[in-house]
């Protein structure tokens, strides 16, 4: 007790003498931006990583064919000013002729067609090749400013893909003299983005500064400092002695607690990153187990109290969701089929169904234990005796590679891309995640990456989506929320999709 | 004595190669480095080609009698992360963890052997209460608690020191505290209990009858003897240095060989695992030679034994 009694005369006195020094000014009188990332970055080229801290990072280092508006998830000209399908497998891309490497270089449609065909080379070993080699043959330069690329099939995606994936790169640079070195650009990189690489520390510092070659519009802030701190306390003291200026994936409780304080903003944003509970209604582990039937799957969807899921777990901007997307996503169909939580619809479906009694039901889970606590809890509510497995996502994975999974509490980011497809087909067509068994749905999802006519795309995905509602093989849950602790100097937008572009911040 | 010492050496080896095994084999099991590498959203596609580029889809067998090759020929193979060869890795992190640790260690016998020296010259007085409730709190508060606690008071409340990093003296004085005031209460304690034994023998009443006092009397009679067997325990408490950096690094986000071992275990980065399991298995064995060829050399009862 006297322990706990010092601890707390510790904090509060912490806190009313940080309030009395007033927040830090460290940032905004050098112009330099100081973020922290508990995530070690450890390579600097986002051809050659996955995670997100290095899509954040390769959105100020790098520019790509395209960019997508977060607002409207349409795609803007960036490198390249147009494109045209010549037919559904050419696509011509023209490019602008005033881009700059940052070792000063004038960027070339040699550069670009080398980057693509190097990325799907599987000599390259690139984290990108996966994405590149489902639609890409190959690309060739037919022009002083144009780039051709051969598509090996209809690929609606390929400007997304184009936008999100492929950082441009000089000819030569993995395999120069014909020597190939995957981590050409890891250390030191050379590449078009609003700022350049000013110093770098493997897991310990990364140093930004603005580019002024930069072919698009100028950032504000003209140095940015990236920190690795692993631990979210330090962050948040950092943040507290105007050490760092901005951290992201703060729990909600420190959020709010010092947001609430001068010291520092609370910012709550959308994340596409949505929760959802995935059932066997294909049978895979018991073939006429309860949830091969409809009306259990419907009970379970009407039993979960999602908004109160959104708020009080997730909490920010998190909101209940009823389609097997987020709502945010291109062909997101909002009008399909929504349980409301109705513990006694539930329990009447469940004896409808002949399960007046409830049945037992292994819920698998690896991650948000109170988020997997709380579906239990609603399940068990209308009878479902639960038993909870909370394991490792490798676990998880390799039990659901032998379908061994009845059900399972999922959660999926789609890699930042606000289109359908980035979740539909990984989970609704020819993956292990697919639990649905249902082949007609799987033909839909499919199909809708076979036509490159946006509206026919829209079409399908909502027949998929009423489909999926209708017959309840997901419960969707909620999407998650993005929280923020950021000096009370700055201005930072956050965007629909959930994606921190550091670019775009300035000091108030 | 080398014979002892090759013994010991080789004893060493045995340690670090059957942790290495089974550091190996849990690993594995307990998760997919191929998946861990990828991130929880990656495409199967992408874990599928890191498993095959890693080798991943090898057996487990072959793979540690691979890995068990190199280490013979003095490869211990590449980090899936850092893409560069980890004993490379490791020489480069080790700088920040032996600074960390000498100055924990100062800062342990800073603190201990005068307070338990005081305690013992001072036997149920307010100042032996005081040392024992010292060691007792050191004791009980865990070192991330700690951490941020000092981290509170002294750089933000009190900015004397910086927060986190490595750059210069100053960022490793809230560390070394944080990390050498784990091991006060054990050395404070054996220090304490050593001096009083000693100050009870019959050297040191012939010497108090020779009209040796204070300090002259601790320092040229009691305290050698007294602390023969604190300098055993502070050789073993700086091989757990090592080893035990690894919550007071990342707290002070100190890029060491503490931070690397928790962030190659997390992101099942095994080749760095490995090594760091190897290397620390044998800084531990080889701080507990150096305790034992310190005592004999300090004591040679020990030796003719």
């Amino acid at each position: 007790m006297q322990q706990l009694r010092m601890r707390d005369l510790c904090a509060a006195s912490a806190i009313v003498l940080a309030v009395a020094i007033g927040p830090a000014q460290a940032g905004k009188n050098d112009d330099t931006l100081r973020v922290a990332m508990a995530e070690e970055i450890l390579n600097l080229d986002y051809n050659y990583t996955t995670k997100r801290e290095y899509i954040i990072l390769a959105q100020l280092t790098d520019a790509t064919l395209f960019n997508i508006d977060p607002d409207t998830a349409e795609i803007e000209p960036s490198v390249a000013t147009s494109y045209e399908f010549i037919d559904d497998t050419t696509l011509d891309v023209t490019l602008r002729d005033d881009v700059r490497f940052h070792d000063g270089s004038k960027l070339t449609p040699e550069d670009v067609a080398y980057t693509y065909n190097w990325i799907n080379n599987p000599q390259s070993e690139s984290n990108a090749s996966g994405v590149v080699e489902r639609w890409l043959d190959h690309a060739e330069v037919t022009g002083p400013n144009t780039v051709r690329f051969h598509l090996t099939s209809v690929y609606p995606l390929v400007l997304r893909d184009m936008g999100a994936r492929i950082m441009l790169r000089k000819a030569g640079t993995y395999d120069a003299g014909g020597t190939v070195d995957r981590d050409a650009m890891a250390n030191r990189l050379i590449g078009t983005g609003p700022y350049k690489v000013v110093s770098f520390e493997p897991g310990t510092e990364l140093v930004l500064e603005r580019f002024d070659g930069y072919f698009g519009e100028k950032p504000a802030i003209s140095k940015i400092v990236v920190r690795n701190i692993p631990d979210i306390g330090t962050q948040q003291a950092e943040l507290m002695s105007g050490g760092v200026d901005w951290m992201f994936k703060v729990p909600l409780d420190l959020a709010e607690s010092l947001g609430a304080t001068p010291m520092a903003e609370h910012l709550s944003g959308p994340d596409l990153r949505i929760g959802f509970l995935v059932l066997d209604a294909a049978g895979y582990t018991d073939k006429d187990g309860p949830l091969t039937n409809v009306l259990v799957r419907r009970a379970i969807n009407h039993a979960l109290n999602t908004p109160e899921m959104a708020k009080f777990l997730v909490g920010g901007s998190a909101e209940a969701i009823h389609t097997a997307c987020h709502p945010a996503q291109f062909g997101c169909d909002q009008s399909v089929t929504a349980y409301q939580y109705d513990p006694e619809k539930a329990r009447a479906l469940l004896a409808e169904a002949g399960y007046e009694e409830g049945f037992p039901l292994e819920l698998w889970a690896y991650r948000d234990k109170a988020a997997a606590e709380a579906i239990a809890a609603d399940l068990e509510a209308v009878g479902i005796d639960v038993d909870l497995r909370y394991v490792k996502l490798e676990s998880l994975n390799q039990a659901r590679a032998k379908h061994e999974i009845p059900a399972y509490f999922g959660t999926w980011g789609s890699g930042g891309t606000a289109d359908t497809a980035a979740i539909a087909r990984i989970h609704f067509a020819d993956t292990d995640r697919n639990l649905s068994g249902d082949a007609e749905l799987e033909e839909m999802v499919l199909a809708a990456e076979r036509t490159n006519d946006p509206e026919e795309r829209k079409k399908l995905y909502s027949e998929a989506l009423g489909r999926i509602a209708d017959q309840a093989y997901w419960a969707p849950l909620f999407s998650y929320s993005a929280n923020y602790l950021v000096s009370p100097d700055l201005n930072f937008p956050l965007d629909p999709d959930g994606l921190p572009r550091l670019q775009n911040s300035s000091w108030k | 004595m080398l014979r002892y010492i090759a013994m010991r050496g080789l004893l060493a080896l045995l340690v670090a190669f059957t942790v290495s095994l089974a550091t190996f084999f849990l690993l594995n099991v307990a998760t997919d480095p191929a998946q861990a590498i990828a991130g929880e959203d990656a495409p199967p596609e992408v874990v599928e080609s890191i498993r095959a580029r890693y080798g991943l889809d090898r057996p487990l067998p072959v793979r540690y009698a691979d890995w068990l090759g190199g280490v013979v020929t003095g490869d211990f193979g590449e980090s899936y992360y850092w893409h560069k060869p980890v004993a490379a890795l490791v020489a480069d992190r080790a700088d920040e963890t032996i600074t960390l640790a000498l100055s924990a260690l100062a800062v342990t016998i800073l603190i201990a052997i005068p307070l338990g020296a005081l305690a013992a010259l001072n036997p149920n007085s307010w100042i032996d209460r005081f040392a024992l409730g010292v060691a007792v709190s050191a004791q009980a508060v865990p070192n991330f608690w700690l951490g941020l606690i000092v981290i509170i008071l002294f750089a933000v409340t009190i900015p004397i020191f910086p927060v986190s990093g490595d750059d210069s003296w100053r960022h490793y004085v809230l560390p070394a505290f944080v990390l050498g005031a784990s091991s006060v209460p054990a050395v404070m304690r054996l220090t304490r209990t050593g001096l009083i034994e000693v100050m009870g023998a019959d050297y040191i009443r012939t010497a108090r009858a020779k009209g040796f006092r204070g300090w002259q009397l601790l320092h040229r009679h009691a305290l050698r003897n007294a602390l023969l067997p604190v300098i055993s325990v502070l050789a073993v408490q700086l091989g757990q240095k090592f080893g035990g950096s690894v919550i007071t690094e990342s707290i002070f986000a100190i890029n060491g060989l503490g931070r690397l071992a928790l962030e190659s275990i997390l992101g099942a980065d095994i080749p760095t695992v490995q090594m760091l399991i190897f290397v620390f298995a044998i800084v531990f064995v080889a701080m507990n030679l150096l305790a034992d060829i310190l005592n004999a050399a300090l004591d040679p009862r020990i030796r003719i034994g």
